[in-house]
């Protein structure tokens, strides 16, 4: 909500040393003041660049929402907050759609850097804090573009790699491992090695044709790895891993390295909006990226027909067998549906039959994109109102009984929004949920 | 829990009324029959108990008819004609009780007695339900003008959805149901199943796995009761420290999009991920032109369809998922070269077969 964000908006801009809640990690803490002159100079540096730079969208848009909100009668912002929410919303459903191509299985693994550098303060309010936020932002905007991908989040702290989030096609369950904070405070040095490594073995059962990738988020300016890091590159060239690295201070030629020879992408961030802009061009997928690139024609090259099996998943209690990937007894797990051999995890390739082996809801994620509910219309308030239904259909809140004074554009003056297709009416909040996350409409069931 | 905030509970309810004549009929058709009026008042016991739970708990119930959906009764829409009240009953329950059996009735009675019944409502009806919990669970300042409402828009810790289905799968409804199942999500709803009659319904047991909610195929029908209380009237946060009954095996087969069937293996289209129960040339819903080498890879490794699952499973019933065998795989060798070299042959002979039928 527009006044809670303005808040935010006035800490990142102000000055004044913004209070974290972090009594409990003095060391750290202590670091950070250590290194605070490099620090402050280079947050000059990248204020300034960010205040030159207000073509990003994300602020323009903002700034402009702010400045037509208008107190009510009363004194209150909220009708105004009510009818500027529903009023883009609205904008955005009645937007012609734009054809949405999704693009086959992809694999990410999120490499967050936890190291002590992530506490710097050039970018607001902490490196650390930026990046979460970036990361969260990053992973819904992925899931809808790859509904058939996963993501899994390794950390790098204290010269080790650590699984943070197992590999999951469900955005919650992805968000939710990295959504406390106090269990990832950054501390000690990262080692890039041991955390690839790490990332490595996670994607190794997966189906062949499949993308692996490895998205690196690194802050610090210094590896410390037991071993010979370019002999887990090359592992990585083999196994077809593309690495993509997003760096908060520098180029380091060992990271520039990495994605130059595994074909992934290389950036340094040079403020807050330039950070997130790097984590964003790496949402749609790269194949689709390239055919962009050469002017997207008609015919997608890479279209296929694929055939896939949907499995039946054995209850955790079933008596238990062996698994054919990792010859395993255990009681949980997948049956192919072609040659019933029972499978660890899925999506993978069956070991007996080599059929791919999916998850149906998975692909289901994405069909709200195929054939969405049509846009309600707008019932004007001249239109008869006596025989008319006197609740949403949904939800069964009683409809307002006098058209209300001050109706905006795009708004109904009584609060009733009709299905093209079953003609039933619904209120202004149901309107957006429908179109927003049900994509379903409860009348016609389309 | 020592929450002020009460539990929501929407129940939807099937009422398709050839369905409830089947479960109604007397051995030997069924082992436990079960009728429709048995049934409300065993509903109403579980209701009513779970209005005593707790004081602040809300309900709402809706009803899946042939071809509409309804809401028969919610806890912030009472009834607009209260009846005269029974000195002898606790006035919530009377409430709930005849508002739920006169709206049933009433809208059983009003369908008349079509030749042939429209398919169900239940999407309608779950998407209801959700579209209300959305409504009530948002936060009081959204709700513009509406001063009683906010003492029932508290945000509510545990929503959860009962289907009480009676009817099997419909596979024209296999996305508006999974659309509504990741809506569920999205709103931290769990979806509860109770398939009291009837076959096993392969998308409501998948809407119960992703939502953390229990599906349950009621086989002793006579104690229905029974089983409501017990697995379904705990909030998801304390059956985690009960024994609920552990979900059986979970089917993700899909409704394909050609002939709306029901599908274990499919084919995919890469660019929309349509599924198809046969290779298309062209993909019907984005239009996509496949590459003519898959179509004659894929006709050539596609099983004949008679002869589907013959080769590994013992029973050799052309029904795959109830025939499976989950100790059978365990004892063939598991490595990759292997499978391939099981694998060619299958393919080598379904090609020699496709070229004497040319
Ligand atoms: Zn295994
Ligand atoms: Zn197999
Ligand atoms: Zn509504
Ligand atoms: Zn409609
Ligand atoms: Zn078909
Ligand atoms: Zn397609």
């Amino acid at each position: 909500m527009p006044p809670r964000r303005d808040a935010e908006y006035m800490d990142v801009d102000s000055d004044s040393d913004i209070s974290l809640p972090d009594d409990d990690y003095d060391g750290s803490r202590a670091k950070g003041k250590g290194r605070s002159k490099t620090g402050e100079r280079k947050s000059e540096k990248g204020k300034g660049k960010a205040k030159d730079n207000q073509a990003y969208t994300w602020e323009a848009s903002y700034a402009r929402s702010w400045d037509t909100v208008q107190e009510d009668e009363a004194g209150s912002l909220q009708t105004s907050v009510e009818e500027l929410l529903a009023r883009g919303r609205r904008r955005r459903l009645l937007a012609p759609a734009a054809a949405v191509r999704r693009t086959i299985i992809r694999h990410l693994i999120l490499l967050l850097d936890l190291s002590s550098s992530m506490m710097d303060r050039d970018m607001r309010p902490t490196r650390f804090d930026l990046m979460l936020q970036y990361a969260r932002e990053f992973i819904v905007e992925w899931f809808d573009q790859n509904p058939l991908g996963q993501i899994g989040i390794v950390g790098m702290r204290a010269g080790l790699g650590e699984k943070i989030g197992h590999m999951s096609g469900n955005p919650q369950d992805v968000l939710k491992a990295i959504s406390e904070r106090h269990k990832l405070e950054p501390v000690g040095e990262p080692s890039l090695q041991n955390a690839i490594e790490m990332a490595k073995s996670t994607m190794s059962h997966l189906p062949t044709h499949s993308s692996r990738e490895i998205l690196v988020v690194f802050g610090s300016l210094t590896t410390c790895d037991p071993g010979n890091i370019h002999d887990t590159l090359d592992t990585c060239v083999k196994n077809k891993i593309r690495i993509s690295v997003v760096a908060l201070a520098a180029e380091m030629k060992i990271c520039r390295e990495m994605c130059d020879k595994t074909g992934g992408q290389f950036g340094v961030a040079m403020n807050e909006g330039h950070f997130k802009d790097l984590l964003f061009e790496l949402v749609p997928p790269p194949a689709q990226r390239a055919s962009r690139a050469a002017g997207a024609g008609a015919t997608n090259p890479a279209a296929d027909l694929m055939m896939m099996g949907f499995p039946t998943r054995l209850p955790d209690a079933s008596p238990q067998s062996f698994c054919v990937c990792h010859n395993e007894l255990k009681s949980e797990g997948y049956l192919c549906p072609r040659c019933q051999a029972k499978i660890c995890d899925i999506p993978t390739d069956c070991d007996i039959c080599g059929l791919m082996i999916v998850s149906s809801p998975h692909l289901a994620r994405s069909y709200h994109h195929l054939f969405p509910v049509k846009p309600y219309e707008i019932v004007a308030a001249s239109e008869a109102l006596s025989e008319r239904a006197t609740e949403c259909h949904a939800c069964s809140r009683p409809f307002p009984l006098t058209p209300a004074a001050s109706a905006t554009e795009g708004m109904s003056p009584v609060g009733r929004y009709r299905c093209p297709e079953c003609h039933n009416e619904f209120c202004s909040e149901c309107d957006v949920f429908i179109h927003d996350v049900v994509h379903c409409c409860p009348g016609c069931g389309k | 829990m020592n929450d002020p905030r009460g539990d929501h509970l929407s129940v939807v309810v099937d009422l398709s009324p050839t369905q409830w004549h089947l479960s109604a009929l007397q051995p030997p058709a069924n082992v436990y029959p079960l009728p429709l009026s048995s049934f409300l008042s065993q509903l109403l016991a579980f209701l009513n108990s779970h209005m005593a739970c707790k004081h602040e708990n809300t309900l709402a119930v809706f009803g899946a008819l042939p071809g509409k959906s309804v809401m028969l009764y919610s806890s912030t829409n009472p009834a607009k004609n209260l009846q005269v009240m029974d000195s002898n009953s606790y006035p919530p329950f009377k409430l709930v009780d005849t508002t739920v059996v006169t709206r049933t009735a009433e809208e059983l009675d009003a369908l008349g007695d079509p030749d042939e019944e429209e398919p169900l409502g239940l999407v309608g009806a779950m998407t209801k339900a959700l579209c209300y919990i959305n409504r009530i669970t948002l936060p009081p300042a959204q709700i513009p003008g509406k001063k009683q409402g906010i003492s029932n828009s508290l945000v509510m810790p545990e929503p959860r959805i009962l289907v009480l289905s009676v009817s099997p799968d419909h596979a024209t409804s296999y996305i508006p149901i999974m659309n509504s199942i990741f809506s569920a999500q999205k709103l931290k709803v769990t979806i509860d199943v109770c398939q009291l009659y009837g076959p096993e319904t392969v998308f409501l047991q998948q809407a119960a796995h992703l939502t953390g909610g229990s599906y349950i195929h009621l086989e002793r029908r006579d104690a229905l009761l029974q089983y409501l209380i017990m697995s379904f009237l705990p909030p998801p946060s304390i059956r985690k420290v009960l024994s609920v009954p552990t979900q059986d095996k979970i089917d993700f087969r899909a409704a394909c999009f050609c002939h709306k069937t029901i599908v274990d293996v499919g084919f995919v289209c890469s660019v929309c991920l349509s599924i198809f129960c046969q290779p298309v040339p062209v993909c019907s819903t984005c239009r996509t032109k496949f590459p003519i080498k898959t179509l004659q890879r894929l006709n050539a490794s596609r099983p004949p369809p008679n002869a589907t699952n013959t080769t590994r499973t013992t029973t050799g019933t052309p029904v795959p998922q109830s025939a499976s065998n989950p100790t059978t795989p365990a004892l063939t060798q598991p490595t990759s070269t292997n499978g391939s070299s099981v694998h060619r042959p299958a393919q080598a002979r379904s090609s020699l077969s496709q070229q004497s039928s040319m």
